[in-house]
This record gives C-alpha cells, sequence and structure tokens, in this order.
C-alpha cells in the first residue's frame, strides 16, 4: 500500500486534521475517547449483534463518552428492542454499567424516576441516560418522552435510529424514511414502500419542548458523536440525542458499509446533523462532500425499486427532502459565504 | 387470519409485537385487497383504539397482540364491555411476565383475559388447539362479538402462531357469522341506543351516518347514552353486561370430547397442550388403560355442566397447561368430590405427551 502515490490512494489512512478515530496524530485533548488507553468499554466484544449493527457502534461510543463525561458515576435504562436482547443473553451481559430494562414504551419515564432517587438520596454526581430505538422512542414511548421533556428531568434520551421496528421483524415506525420498503410497507402499487408525508422528527418535536440541549449525531462520524454526548452530559435537565445507525439486515445493505451509509446519509441531506440549545439551533455540521441521494439510496435494498425507471418520481420526492434539509438546515454554506 | 377474512374482517389494527406480528403483516397486506384495510398503530392503545371505532362506525374490527399488548389494551377493553362494541381480540401468548420471553410459549393469559379490565365483568374467550381450529374459531369468535355486542378473545399461542404445519384445506371448516343487527339508519324515531331490560337482550346497534344522532359512551350512562351514577339506572346497566353473557352459556359453549366407558380419569386440556393430551390418550389406551379426554374450547364464561357431565363417574381429574395452574382453580370451583391434578409447566417447555401418561399410569 505504502508504493501507492498518494494522489491515486482510494483512503487517506492518516489523514492530519480530521477526526479520524484512533487518530494519534491529533493532540491529546482533541483525540477520541476509544483512541485512549483507558477507554472503559462499556458495551464489551461477544455481545449478540448482527454484523455491521450500526445501533451497537452507537451505543459504545455514546455510553463510553458518558462515562468519561461523569467519572464513571452512570445509570443506563434501556427500552425493549435490539440493544437489549442483543446485549444481554444469558449467561453474559455486555454492559459495564448498572443497567435496567424497562418495558418498550416507558424507558424515558423509568429514567426520570432513577434520577428522582438519586436527588432524594443525595447521589446527585451519578447520571442517567435512557436508550431506546426509534420505534421505543417515537411511537410507544413518545409520552413518556414528551413527559420527561416537559418536567425538565435530569435524563439524557438517546434514540438509536435505524428507521424501524428491527427486534420484531422490520415493521415500519414514524421514523421510516417515504418509499422505504419494511415488513408492513412494501414496494408494491404504484406508491411502492413507506407512504411520503407521514412521519415525524422527534428532535425537532425535542426542541419545541425548549429543553437544555438536543443534538443528532451518526455513526460515521464518531468524534462528532462522542463530542454532543460529551456536551450534554456537562448540563443538567432534559437532553435528546438521535444517533443514526444503519441496520444492514433491515435495510438491506452490507455489513461492511454501515459506516459508508451513514455518511451518504449526511453527505447526501437525508440525515441533517445539528444541535440546540434550549430550544435554538447553534450549530449544524455542514455537508463536506455533496452527494445525490441516488448514491445514498443504491447501497440499500430497502429502496432498490426507488432506482427502477417507473418509480423516478419516488426518487424526486427524496431528493426533494434532502433539498429542502439543506436549505433549512443550510448545510452547504461556507463561512463568509452567503447562502 | 384467513378465518378473520372469511368472516368479513374489514378492518385490522395492531401494533408490532413478538409472536402476534405475522398477523399484523398478513392483515396489512391482505386486506386492502378485499376492500377492507389494516393500520399499524404507534402502539398498542392506539391500535385497539382505532378498533373501537371503527366498529363503532360499522366496521368488523380485530386487532392481535400478545401479552404485554394485552395489558395496554386493558382500558380500552373496558371501553368496548361498557360501550357494547362487536370486536375479536387475538392474544397469541408468550411467556411472561412483562417482556417474558417472547419466541416462547405459554398460556398465562387465559385468566388475565377475564379480569383484564376494572369491575370484573365477563367476556368471551375461545381457545383453539390446532391451526385448522385458528380458522374455525375465528369465525365463530367474529359469530359470538356480533351475537353478543362484546369483546371476544381468541387465545391462540406462539407454537400455534410460529410453527410451520401441513394442513389439509379441508380441516379448515366454515361457520356462519352472523351480520350485525343495526337500526335502520334512516329510521327518524330509531329505538335508544342501549336496554337493560330484559337483563340478558341484547338490542340492535346504531351506527353513526343515519338519521339520529347516535351517542357512545364509555361513561355509565342511561339507555339513550347520557352520562348518569343514579342507581336505578346503572344498577340494571351492568347487570345487562353481565346477563347478556351469562344467561347464554349455553349459546358459547364449546368442549370436544373423547370419552371411554369406564375410564377412571378424565384428561382436561386446551390449546396447543391439548395436542400433547391427545396424544397421550393414544399411548395410554394403546396400553390398555381407559382414559377420557375433554378439550375445552371456550375458556370464558366457563362451560361449566360439559365440565360436570365429563367429570361425571371418574376418580380423578388431570388438567394440563403452562401456566401455574389458571384454568385447575375453574375446574375446582366446578367439580366437587373428585381429585384434581394439576400438570403445569412454565419453563417454556411444551408439555410432552410422556408427561401426561405418567400420571395417569
Amino acid at each position: 500500500m505504502a508504493q501507492i502515490p498518494e494522489s491515486q490512494q482510494k483512503v487517506k489512512f492518516y489523514q492530519t486534521g480530521t477526526f479520524t478515530v484512533g487518530n494519534r496524530l491529533l493532540d491529546e485533548e482533541h483525540r477520541s475517547v476509544q483512541a485512549t488507553i483507558d477507554r472503559s468499554n462499556s458495551l464489551d466484544s461477544g455481545h449478540r449483534a448482527c454484523q455491521g449493527c450500526g445501533e451497537a457502534l452507537g451505543a459504545r461510543f455514546a455510553i463510553d463518552a458518558a462515562i468519561r463525561a461523569t467519572g464513571n458515576q452512570l445509570i443506563a435504562a434501556n427500552a425493549t428492542g435490539c440493544l437489549e436482547v442483543f446485549t444481554t443473553p444469558y449467561p453474559e451481559t455486555a454492559w459495564s454499567v448498572p443497567w435496567i430494562h424497562s418495558l418498550f414504551g416507558n424507558a424515558a419515564a423509568v429514567a426520570s424516576g432513577i434520577a428522582a432517587a438519586m436527588k432524594v438520596k443525595g447521589r446527585e454526581e451519578v447520571r442517567v441516560i435512557a436508550q431506546g430505538g426509534d420505534g421505543g422512542t417515537t411511537d410507544i414511548g413518545f409520552g413518556c418522552l414528551s413527559g420527561t421533556f416537559d418536567r425538565n428531568d435530569d435524563v439524557l434520551y438517546i434514540c438509536y435510529n435505524n428507521q424501524a421496528y428491527m427486534n420484531t421483524g422490520v415493521q415500519r415506525s414514524s421514523a421510516t424514511p417515504g418509499a422505504a420498503r419494511t415488513a408492513t410497507t412494501m414496494p408494491v402499487g404504484a406508491e411502492p414502500g413507506n407512504a411520503f408525508n407521514t412521519g415525524k422528527s422527534v428532535p425537532l418535536i425535542a426542541m419545541a419542548h425548549n429543553i437544555p440541549y438536543v443534538a443528532t449525531a451518526s455513526v460515521h462520524d464518531l468524534h462528532d458523536l462522542e463530542n454532543k454526548v460529551t456536551r450534554a452530559m456537562g448540563v443538567r435537565g432534559a437532553r435528546y440525542i438521535e444517533i443514526f445507525v444503519p441496520c444492514p439486515l433491515g435495510w438491506g445493505s452490507k455489513p461492511g458499509d454501515t459506516v459508508k451509509v451513514a455518511r451518504l446519509a449526511v453527505e447526501s441531506g437525508m440525515y441533517p446533523l445539528f444541535e440546540a440549545v434550549d430550544g435554538e439551533l447553534t450549530g449544524v455540521t455542514k455537508i463536506r462532500r455533496h452527494m445525490p441521494v441516488g448514491e445514498y439510496l443504491k447501497l440499500q435494498r430497502r429502496f432498490a425499486h426507488v432506482l427502477k425507471p417507473t418509480n423516478a418520481h419516488q426518487l424526486e420526492q427524496l431528493q426533494a427532502i434532502a433539498d429542502r434539509n439543506i436549505k433549512r438546515f443550510d448545510l452547504l454554506s461556507r463561512e463568509g459565504e452567503t447562502s | 387470519m384467513r378465518g378473520a377474512l372469511a368472516s368479513g374482517c374489514d378492518f385490522f389494527a395492531g401494533y408490532p409485537i413478538t409472536p402476534a406480528s405475522p398477523i399484523l403483516m398478513m392483515m396489512l397486506r391482505d386486506l386492502p385487497a378485499r376492500g377492507g384495510i389494516g393500520m399499524q398503530g404507534e402502539d398498542e392503545i392506539a391500535s385497539i383504539g382505532m378498533c373501537i371505532g371503527a366498529a363503532m362506525s360499522g366496521a368488523r374490527a380485530m386487532t392481535a397482540t400478545s401479552a404485554p399488548g394485552i395489558s395496554l389494551y386493558s382500558e380500552n377493553i373496558g371501553l368496548a364491555i361498557m360501550g357494547e362494541l362487536p370486536l375479536v381480540v387475538v392474544d397469541v401468548q408468550r411467556l411472561g411476565p412483562s417482556t417474558g420471553a417472547a419466541t416462547t410459549t405459554a398460556q398465562g393469559d387465559i385468566q388475565f383475559v377475564r379480569w383484564g379490565t376494572g369491575g370484573g365483568f365477563p367476556i368471551i374467550a375461545l381457545c383453539p388447539s390446532t391451526i385448522a381450529e385458528c380458522y374455525t374459531l375465528t369465525m365463530k369468535a367474529f359469530d359470538l362479538a356480533e351475537r353478543f355486542r362484546c369483546p371476544v378473545f381468541l387465545m391462540a399461542d406462539k407454537e400455534l402462531a410460529l410453527t410451520m404445519k401441513s394442513v389439509n384445506p379441508s380441516d379448515y371448516v366454515d361457520v356462519e357469522v352472523r351480520d350485525r343487527e343495526v337500526v335502520d339508519p334512516t329510521e327518524l324515531d330509531p329505538p335508544l341506543e342501549y336496554r337493560y331490560e330484559p337483563a340478558g337482550d341484547v338490542v340492535p346497534m346504531q351506527l353513526y351516518g343515519g338519521k339520529h344522532p347516535v351517542r357512545f359512551t364509555g361513561s355509565a350512562h342511561t339507555e339513550d347514552a347520557f352520562i348518569t351514577k343514579k342507581p336505578d339506572i346503572i344498577g340494571p346497566l351492568n347487570e345487562h353486561l353481565i346477563r347478556k353473557i351469562t344467561d347464554h352459556v349455553d349459546e358459547i359453549s364449546m368442549v370436544k370430547t373423547d370419552f371411554e366407558d369406564g375410564a377412571r380419569t378424565l384428561l382436561v386440556s386446551y390449546g396447543v397442550t391439548a395436542g400433547s393430551m391427545r396424544e397421550a390418550v393414544t399411548l395410554v389406551r394403546a396400553n390398555g388403560t381407559r382414559v377420557s379426554a375433554l378439550t375445552v374450547q371456550s375458556l370464558w364464561p366457563v362451560p361449566e355442566s360439559e365440565i360436570v357431565a365429563a367429570a361425571a363417574g371418574v376418580d380423578r381429574v388431570v388438567i394440563a397447561e403452562l401456566n401455574p395452574g389458571l384454568y385447575k382453580r375453574e375446574l375446582e370451583r366446578v367439580i366437587h368430590d373428585v381429585e384434581i391434578v394439576g400438570i403445569s409447566r412454565i419453563d417454556g417447555v411444551l408439555i410432552s405427551p410422556e408427561q401426561i401418561v405418567e400420571v395417569i399410569v
């Protein structure tokens, strides 16, 4: 490999100045939590996630960053779902933090209870994270989540968004994008896959609660993910982070493409990364290399029908969503440019 | 699922839950082609709520879930009882409590569906023991829901729902499903929405969309559906909700009998465990021992006279069930002066025919 001239290298192995995980060329302060020798391994190897599971990757980086930020004073609640199941099959657990499995829909409420108990016991240094998939967050857990936001309980809720109910067999959730194939939105008829103009953005709804911190993150940019978790643990009150986690099984993507798929979702504008403080947008991650939506879709069989000429209108609709995100969050303009 | 379609079910709403999800997926796939609508709710509360609205508006509605979902259905089941709505609820039982073991079979919801909402009012629950019976009893469930204007439960389990099996098409026996008795919507002076006397009677339903504004309420109500708590009105209301089922147990009771003259032991079972019981009967008889068997298909209301008749003349009744002895309680309540032995498993493993044979011999 070393013989290949740099101009012909498809991948730069040691890109200085970027946030590639484990990049030892960065100064100490900017290295990722995972790159350090004292990393905590919150989610240990040997769990039963599928190959290329985005959720396993996201959960490990998020919880490790939270452990670092809190000095290992952390309790994690976990809604029913893949993460719960694959991390704790008998006779072993992958978790190295105190962990509570709740019901499918009440992780936020259980976490609120834990936080309240810590306060009563005078143990407020112990912080609480609630975790759930998109089904457990945007659908069945939505009422409890909104209540936690409403009371501004001292809980960080992390939603691992893989855009469908994967644990029960890939059924549509309200985080499933338009046109996507799931077991309950089959690619048949004139409008194959999931209907457009349905679903909801829980990050934006969280912002409408005016809670101290809301962010979206993606498993292709783990340094950014860690930073956002660290920032979230630096404030008290209700906080929400949604992490974009590709699911090879449910999406029909190659396990080895998980990070690539996540990157293309962001670079195409399909999944905007942003932060909000007290309900106000405070920052967005600019797209470094703008890609057409088709590049993102073609790696996933759940969108295979979209790329057929007969469904060109669906491709246009998805592109329009990405374009709208780019405009709304100003994802392309550079400093000094006007948008 | 096929039974539901054959019954004219035209509305389904559900929420993903193993092992009931295949019903949701098939209904979403197949209902639209038959002019029906299948919907996926954002949770169980929404799913059964949609069924309530659909049933009230004239649809033949069904939903399907498993034990944790029945917990969330609870308040809406009460609404269906109070509003006297025909509704079929499939409970594909799995090992509980709580999330329990989603892909592990059990029969643990037998008492839960009976007492699963406030007040203790009766419901109807049918329990198929073979795949073909799933078809037939689903049709029967729709028929009874129309007949009694109440929620009817179909108590399936994980083994019945998720096991692939070849079935002879001729085993799918059709049951006639009656049409809903409704008040003529063009009637300018229709009868009241509800009637409590005679207590055991069920009156035709008034649907939305006629000449007369129709009221529906989950609160205690007068016969024209105004909220009240007057004892002389809500006493008869609640009496009616009980008597409309308890006065007609004979119409509901379904058992399968396999009696042998001179048998000293009666085996009782239901659902998937009845399959093991049938096999145990074959094994025992091959050995020359006489034994009788009773499969209960209508769990609620309890087919008391059939059970008492079956137990007449035996020394011992043996009931096999995948729970801590939930239906054994009913046998103990109904049968007297006969020894009742329970075979229970709550470890997720089916009761084997050999396990039953051991107890008999």
